[in-house]
């Protein structure tokens, strides 16, 4: 493929791309892939792909041999533009628990990616009163639900079995936390347990760690793999192998629309 | 926790695929247009002139350069391969190449962040030195290899091109004119590079979805395993520079010098970057630079961890 031929294969190349990255960022499927702080990149590139199609087209030489674009053969074609549409048609815009399970579960606060140690917070004042600016009230970040529940993240509950202070503000309250469902294959001595898991993405959702807290029910669940559930109950946080570690013992679980950021940061 | 140690799935790897893409493609479009900027607006021989003589002095610059040109691994390939037709010699070219996604303030302050609390500052500064030290060895030892054996066929002809034609009058052209064929020289860079990219993102994708990553945690006990351990997984997860630091610190149960392998390895070669490579280098030199930045710098961490924890 020479020429002419081969600078309109390149624009349709480019216009191909332009499409697909531009057709993410503004159908916001973007957010299913990609860290919020990305996704402006994918919209600039989608624009600027487009643009260069078209200015492809504009700019046709006289002499169009003098501005053929090389490496335009079938195969070329082919592999820049059939992956892109068929990953784009097959993908599920989440993982499926193979390799959520192939990639392991983070359940130590400590392993979590970006985790530093919380400041231990200020000494009280001579009255044995808390000084202001020192500890912040627990009603600011435990919102609750209309039923009264804690709204929770998985996470929170993990930074919770870490770090004593935080853990008063949920051990034995009731707590209501989204996540994917996947069996305990470890730490279930009694076989009533499930993980609810939530995948931590630092750019896209190829690095993404799964972070689990593990659920107990009676009766035990069994629900088809990473099925999104809201569970709620009381948040525990018994010691075993030596730390401790949240346990939501469930009131409810009731499977649940996945949320449209599925990902936390 | 999966009972085999491979398992694929089609939805997965689709999945990372794409969002590997969506990520990249705008690093591989800046490098591509800053490629053909440098293609139109830099004169023949302008690096010839600007580095040092010595040629040690001009491969540590290419060491440096990530500083003042920070680009990640994604995006660098076309723009050395422009640098290279522009006269830069190619053992400073390699330099920048490995050096650049390590050897910069984005990579540098990630790592500060990812390690808070872990000797942040000792490791960023081990993380940026060992990375300036490798990549100028591998930078002279590409000075003592005939051009030939290093860059493919169709970038040696543009190298002897440029030479020949100096800027073929470039500067007397009008402005419209030069960025017409800068926009032609960039989309002719990002189709090229961009068939290497997706078949690298593919066998990425297709690595890190399906192999079961907790078979690498029993070799995490000893140094002489864990480190070469965590530069394979590194080559397989195929990360960005500018966020692996945040993945390997998550990796507890391994020592601090398998995660400085880890990280000084994985932007300078995996899967997806020996695709990359590809089109610039003839496939013998990225085996070999595969295999010597492996056991260089398998041997410099294991030699550190006498003295890191």
């Amino acid at each position: 493929m020479t020429g002419i031929l081969s600078r309109f294969a390149a624009s349709g190349v480019l216009m191909v791309w332009g499409l697909v990255l531009t057709y993410f960022y503004l159908s916001d499927r973007i957010i299913s892939y990609l860290h919020p702080a990305f996704h402006i990149y994918t919209a600039i590139s989608g624009g600027v792909l487009l643009l260069l199609s078209l200015l492809l087209l504009l700019t046709v030489p006289s002499d169009s041999s003098r501005h053929a674009l090389p490496g335009m053969g079938i195969f070329p074609l082919l592999l820049l533009t059939v992956p892109l549409l068929a990953a784009t048609k097959l993908s599920p815009s989440q993982f499926g628990a193979t390799a959520v399970m192939n990639r392991g579960m983070i359940n130590n606060i400590s392993d979590l990616p970006g985790f530093s140690p919380p400041q231990e917070p200020g000494l009280p004042n001579a009255d044995g009163s808390i000084a202001e600016g020192t500890m912040m009230d627990p009603s600011l970040y435990l919102k609750k639900n209309a039923d009264g529940y804690i709204s929770a993240e998985a996470v929170d509950l993990l930074y919770a079995a870490g770090e004593p202070v935080m853990r008063e503000d949920f051990e034995n309250k009731q707590v209501e936390v989204n996540g994917q469902f996947l069996p305990a294959l470890t730490g279930n001595p009694n076989g009533d347990r499930f993980n609810l898991t939530r995948l931590f993405v630092m750019c896209c959702a190829a690095d993404a760690r799964p972070v689990a807290i593990s659920v107990e029910s009676n009766p035990a669940i069994d629900l088809p793999k990473m099925t999104w559930v809201k569970v709620r109950g009381k948040a525990t946080f018994p010691v075993e192998g030596g730390r401790h570690i949240p346990v939501l013992v469930a009131e409810s679980v009731a499977e649940t629309e996945a949320p449209q950021e599925s990902f936390i940061y | 926790m999966n009972d085999s140690w491979f398992s694929f799935s089609l939805p997965d790897f689709s999945y990372a695929f794409v969002s590997v893409l969506l990520e990249g493609v705008p690093f591989v479009l800046l490098g591509t247009i800053l490629s053909g900027l440098i293609d139109q607006f830099l004169p023949a021989r302008f690096m010839t002139r600007l580095l040092p003589r010595n040629a040690f002095a001009a491969v540590c610059l290419g060491g440096v350069l990530g500083i003042i040109f920070p680009m990640c691994e994604c995006g660098i390939v076309p723009v050395i391969r422009r640098l290279i037709a522009k006269g830069l010699p190619v053992s400073s070219a390699v330099a920048y190449m490995l050096a650049a996604p390590i050897v910069n303030p984005i990579t540098a302050l990630s790592t500060y962040a990812a390690f808070r609390g872990q000797g942040a500052a000792e490791f960023t500064a081990l993380r940026l030195g060992l990375g300036f030290f490798v990549a100028v060895l591998a930078g002279l030892a590409v000075l003592n290899l005939p051009i030939g054996a290093v860059l493919k066929k169709t970038i040696l002809e543009s190298v002897t091109l440029s030479g020949a034609v100096g800027d073929g009058g470039l500067s007397a052209h009008p402005l419209l004119r030069r960025l017409i064929g800068a926009m032609e020289a960039g989309v002719r860079d990002f189709l090229d590079v961009m068939v290497y990219f997706i078949l690298g993102v593919g066998v990425a994708s297709l690595f890190s979805t399906a192999v079961n990553q907790e078979i690498f945690l029993p070799l995490s006990l000893d140094d002489r395993l864990a480190i070469p351990a965590m530069m394979t997984l590194a080559g397989v997860l195929s990360l960005c520079s500018s966020s692996d630091a945040f993945i390997a610190a998550t990796f507890v149960a391994f020592p601090a010098v398998a995660k400085l392998a880890f990280l000084v390895f994985g932007p300078m070669m995996d899967l997806k970057l020996v695709f990359i490579y590809s089109a610039v280098f003839t496939p013998r030199f990225v085996a070999t630079l595969a295999i010597g930045l492996f056991v260089i710098i398998g041997l410099l961490c294991l030699r550190l961890a006498v003295v890191l924890p």
